[in-house]
């Protein structure tokens, strides 16, 4: 006899999913997972930089989320509240990676060698060109090859969009040092990203 | 306003958090710094540039694999009482 099947179509928006998953819907986390997986782990991968453990924290934060959808108080949508057990997990593996450089004691001033080096214009404009994918592969090298601690800064707020007191709340940092990280990020990123700009 | 000066402040006035003496010292600067202008520039290009990642998904061929995997995990979890009576099917991987 075939197994039953899921009609992920049953749930017309987040509100009719949210309810399904209150009423423990047997296929409601199949569908949130479809739904949101694809965000989650887009996420996942831009914090660690990392495809492996990206895949770690997608399937924990699933797990995660649908036990402990009792915490869920929907003040936010479920998409940010997704996200943000994803940051926690991203933010768990990294200091378990690097567990004496805690992501709290950088350096919080710009160093000599983060002044800016190349000084070319660029020619690619963004408001108007999309991203191709030879450009995609260099900001995500770029971003990949950023410290930890500037990197998640980095993708909370210039990303995701996030607000630096969200920022500062997420990651238990103080917002000065949520905007000098932020800074530093954003400099060196330029710096990585122009060497391309400038051959092309 | 010195050129490193300009560079420590460069992101307060990108994200509009400079007081009003300041970004018209920012303005005077880069009307006759060229190279701090196409800092400026950049940076801000820079910004525009990553803003819709945060909406960008995994690429469809990678998904199968990857969902197929995430399921399987997901049955394979400790049973609570609470999501023992949940279950998953094949096609929910995309």
């Amino acid at each position: 006899m075939p197994g039953p099947t899921i009609d992920l179509t049953v749930y017309e928006n987040e509100e009719a999913l949210l309810a399904g998953l209150r009423r423990r819907d047997p296929d409601a986390c199949a569908c949130l997972i479809k739904r949101f997986a694809p965000l989650v782990y887009a996420q996942a991968i831009r914090l660690l930089g990392d495809a492996d453990e990206a895949e770690g924290v997608l399937q924990q934060t699933f797990i995660k989320a649908c036990d402990k959808l009792d915490t869920y108080e929907g003040r936010s949508g479920l998409g940010s509240w997704l996200y943000r057990i994803a940051t926690n997990e991203a933010l768990m593996h990294l200091r378990q990676r690097s567990p004496r450089v805690g992501l709290d004691d950088l350096a919080e001033t710009i160093q000599e060698d983060e002044m800016p080096q190349r000084l070319t214009p660029w020619t690619f404009d963004p408001t108007t060109a999309a991203l191709n994918s030879e450009l995609r592969a260099i900001l995500e090298q770029a971003l990949a090859a950023l410290p930890a601690t500037l990197r998640v800064v980095f993708v909370l707020r210039d990303i995701q969009g996030l607000s630096t007191e969200e920022t500062a709340v997420a990651l238990g940092l103080s917002e000065s040092a949520v905007k000098v990280r932020l800074h530093r990020a954003r400099l060196r990123l330029r710096e990585m990203l122009a060497a391309y700009m400038q051959e092309h | 306003m010195t050129c490193e000066e300009l560079i420590a402040h460069l992101s307060s006035y990108l994200d509009h958090e400079m007081d009003a003496a300041l970004v018209a010292e920012v303005q005077e600067h880069i009307a006759r710094c060229r190279n701090c202008r196409v800092v400026l520039d950049t940076t801000q290009r820079l910004i525009v540039l990553v803003h819709d990642e945060g909406r960008r998904v995994i690429p469809a061929s990678q998904r199968s694999a990857l969902f197929e995997r995430l399921q399987q995990a997901f049955l394979n979890r400790p049973q609570t009482l609470e999501n023992s009576n949940l279950r998953t099917a094949e096609d929910s991987a995309v």
